[in-house]
């Protein structure tokens, strides 16, 4: 292995990782206020729908991403509106949803470009590619660092901040509060119902960017279901860095990692066998942290299961 | 008393049938604005989606054998959860169990009905200790079942996709197609029709039905699990032994789950090709009819014998009027969203009327 070999990897694990940690920052905002969102992959792959429809039609990099966010958002609120509001199962809210945008895009794909399951077209504009100057002559770090976007950069950016907003705010902690006991936090006056509906769609908005970076990222097109299971590992790297968003940038880096190294080794091991990793190390993950972290909390954070 | 009481049968009726029936008029009516969108008309598309389902012999038959391992799937989701085990996993126990029978089914020599016995066990076997896998990390490691059974699903279907692309690859023919070698005649099901694929693993399927109708309304372990999902602490204190219960509830799902695809590979495609149980979305499917139908075994089958004749109607059309056929997963989503709602507004209306009793009665 030599070291530009382990620049390639350090190299794909930065890019696979910038749509898992979004999502899961997604995941870990929800879990904070007591919401369990296993929407989390609806709302990333409506993104990625339309932050490429949007991309094609108009060819502007800055609406695509506008839209991503939006949708992404979207997707949150009818979670926000149906399952904290009205109380709606989790389970059920989050499977039917993730389905109806699987089927949903797929459908609009049709119905807006006459397409089936892809959309890659020359005409699409992908985000920047980032080289800085004084890194990119740097040997090692030069080729870790190649061909990011900004935001491969954004969404370590995005983490800090909602640390100290959550941990370092008056509103932060209000909010923290109503994860931890929303009655007692309702009698202080804190409309916990509201933050928890606010988290959501935050959660929303944030998967909504994890789906862009996806769709606009590394390649720009759309694929059917192109999200394959991501908010799920999402979901298992915030359970990981126990909701906290600092934890979780760690646990989403080793996710990524397992990725990144899926890709540096498809040509010495089968893909089907190395696309298995990511998953089988989100279960070892689990295992060998669950007696750290306190199991119980963890359980009840995933709804008692 | 006669006619009041059975007044009162068909008032018990129609309380059951109200909800989903209203969830289904309103997808149906989503679905007509989505149609509306492609610049067709909803009723000559609807027309045609059900006589193409459900009101020609061929497509009804073609609609029962989509829905055999819809309606398995959906026993096998509704063993766990009725459980209070959220076992999402169902896809990569039938991946796996069929993956097992199948190759059993390939290579173990003897005679047609020991190697048929030996195959469906051996699947069931598969099925069982792969939904045990995330029970066991559950009790040992309070891993969340959800995010182990999801997972697992993954693994499952790239594990499979790996034999098929490389070691047990059919090579006869073009070789192109990523699939094993057919199995052999004689442990194929019947065909019960003689124009259709129709065969008998719609039978497998309604015997599962019933089985899980006696487990659940007869049996000890039936009042276990159940209670186990409805109020764990109270189970407890009545002496269930949880963890031997979920264990059990675990493994008849993964034994189920396998049942699914193992009698879609034996009746249908007599080999196992990739993708064929993960493309479909059988176990979604299942655990949406699962869902709609509240767990009730018998509203699962039909349930599920309705939606897999939305995708059967909706491939049709997409044949013939060239509407997508993802207009059924949009159709079948809205149905279960509405139900959930539904059962939100009952939910919140009764705890209103509650407090107002509470009120009256301070008062």
């Amino acid at each position: 292995m030599n070291s530009a070999y382990i620049a390639s990897i350090v190299n794909s694990t930065l890019r696979s990782t910038t749509p898992i940690l979004l999502a899961a920052l997604g995941s870990a905002v929800c879990s904070r206020v007591g919401v369990f969102n296993i929407a989390l992959e609806a709302q990333m792959l409506i993104a990625c729908f339309f932050s490429i429809a949007v991309n094609y039609t108009t060819g502007s990099v800055l609406l695509s991403v506008a839209a991503g966010i939006f949708s992404g958002a979207l997707v949150g609120l009818i979670v926000a509106v149906l399952q904290v509001k009205y109380r709606a199962a989790d389970m059920v809210i989050g499977t039917s949803l993730n389905l109806l945008v699987q089927g949903g895009t797929t459908f609009l794909l049709y119905l807006f470009f006459g397409l089936r399951g892809v959309l890659n077209d020359p005409k699409l504009v992908s985000l920047n590619k980032i080289n800085l100057p004084v890194i990119r002559d740097i040997p090692f770090l030069g080729r870790a660092l190649e061909n990011l976007t900004i935001l491969d950069y954004l969404c370590y950016v995005i983490a800090v901040l909602l640390f100290v907003y959550l941990f370092k705010t008056v509103s932060g902690f209000r909010t923290l509060s109503v994860g931890i006991n929303k009655s007692a936090a309702e009698s202080l006056g804190t409309k916990a119902t509201r933050i928890q509906m606010r988290m959501v769609v935050l959660s929303g908005a944030l998967c909504g960017l994890g789906g862009t970076a996806l769709s606009m990222g590394q390649v720009t097109m759309f694929t059917e279901n192109m999200t394959s299971g991501r908010g799920f590992i999402a979901m298992a790297a915030a359970s990981l860095g126990m909701s906290h968003p600092l934890l979780t940038v760690l646990s989403s880096l080793f996710f990524g990692l397992c990725q990144g190294i899926g890709v540096a080794l498809q040509n010495v091991i089968k893909s089907q066998l190395t696309m298995t990793l990511p998953y089988i190390a989100t279960i070892v993950a689990l295992v060998i942290f669950s007696r750290r972290g306190g199991g119980a909390r963890a359980k009840k954070r995933t709804g008692g299961l | 008393m006669k006619p009041s009481k059975a007044k009162e049968l068909a008032g018990q009726i129609w309380r059951a049938l109200r909800q989903p029936l209203a969830a289904a008029v309103f997808g149906l009516l989503v679905g007509a604005v989505v149609i509306l969108a492609c610049g067709q008309n909803p009723v000559t598309v609807y027309i045609e989606m059900f006589n193409k389902s459900f009101f020609t012999p061929y497509y009804l038959f073609s609609t029962l054998t989509r829905a055999t391992p819809i309606i398995i799937c959906a026993m096998a989701t509704g063993m766990a959860w009725r459980a209070g085990y959220i076992n999402i996993g169902v896809e990569g126990q039938m991946v796996t169990g069929t993956f097992a029978a199948t190759v059993a089914a390939l290579y173990i020599p003897g005679p047609p009905i020991f190697v048929g016995l030996v195959s469906w066990i051996a699947g069931m076997a598969a099925g069982a200790l792969y939904a045990l896998l995330p029970a066991v990390l559950n009790w040992k490691f309070q891993v969340s079942m959800v995010i182990t059974t999801l997972m697992l699903n993954y693994v499952a279907n790239n594990i499979a996709s790996y034999f098929v692309t490389y070691p047990l690859k059919d090579t006869s023919g073009d070789g192109l197609a990523l699939q094993t070698a057919e199995i052999a005649e004689g442990l194929r099901l019947t065909r019960l029709s003689s124009t259709s694929t129709f065969n008998a693993g719609f039978l497998i399927a309604a015997a599962v039905v019933l089985l899980m109708i006696f487990i659940t309304k007869k049996t000890v372990f039936g009042y276990e699990s159940k209670m186990g999902g409805f109020n764990s602490s109270f189970a407890r204190y009545g002496g269930t032994k949880q963890v031997k219960v979920m264990m059990i509830t675990m493994a008849l799902s993964g034994a189920i789950a396998s049942l699914a695809g193992t009698a879609e590979v034996f009746g249908l495609k007599f080999r196992y090709a990739d993708g064929m149980l993960s493309s479909t979305n059988y176990a979604w499917t299942g655990l949406m009819a699962a869902l709609i139908a509240d767990l009730d075994p018998a509203g699962m089958f039909f349930v599920s014998i309705f939606l897999s004749g939305l995708q059967i109607g909706g491939s049709a059309i997409q044949r013939s009027l060239g509407i997508p056929l993802e207009i059924a997963t949009i159709i079948q989503c809205c149905i279960t969203l509405f139900v959930s709602v539904k059962l939100v507004f009952r939910f919140t209306r009764g705890k209103a009327r509650r407090e107002e009793a509470k009120g009256g009665a301070q008062a």
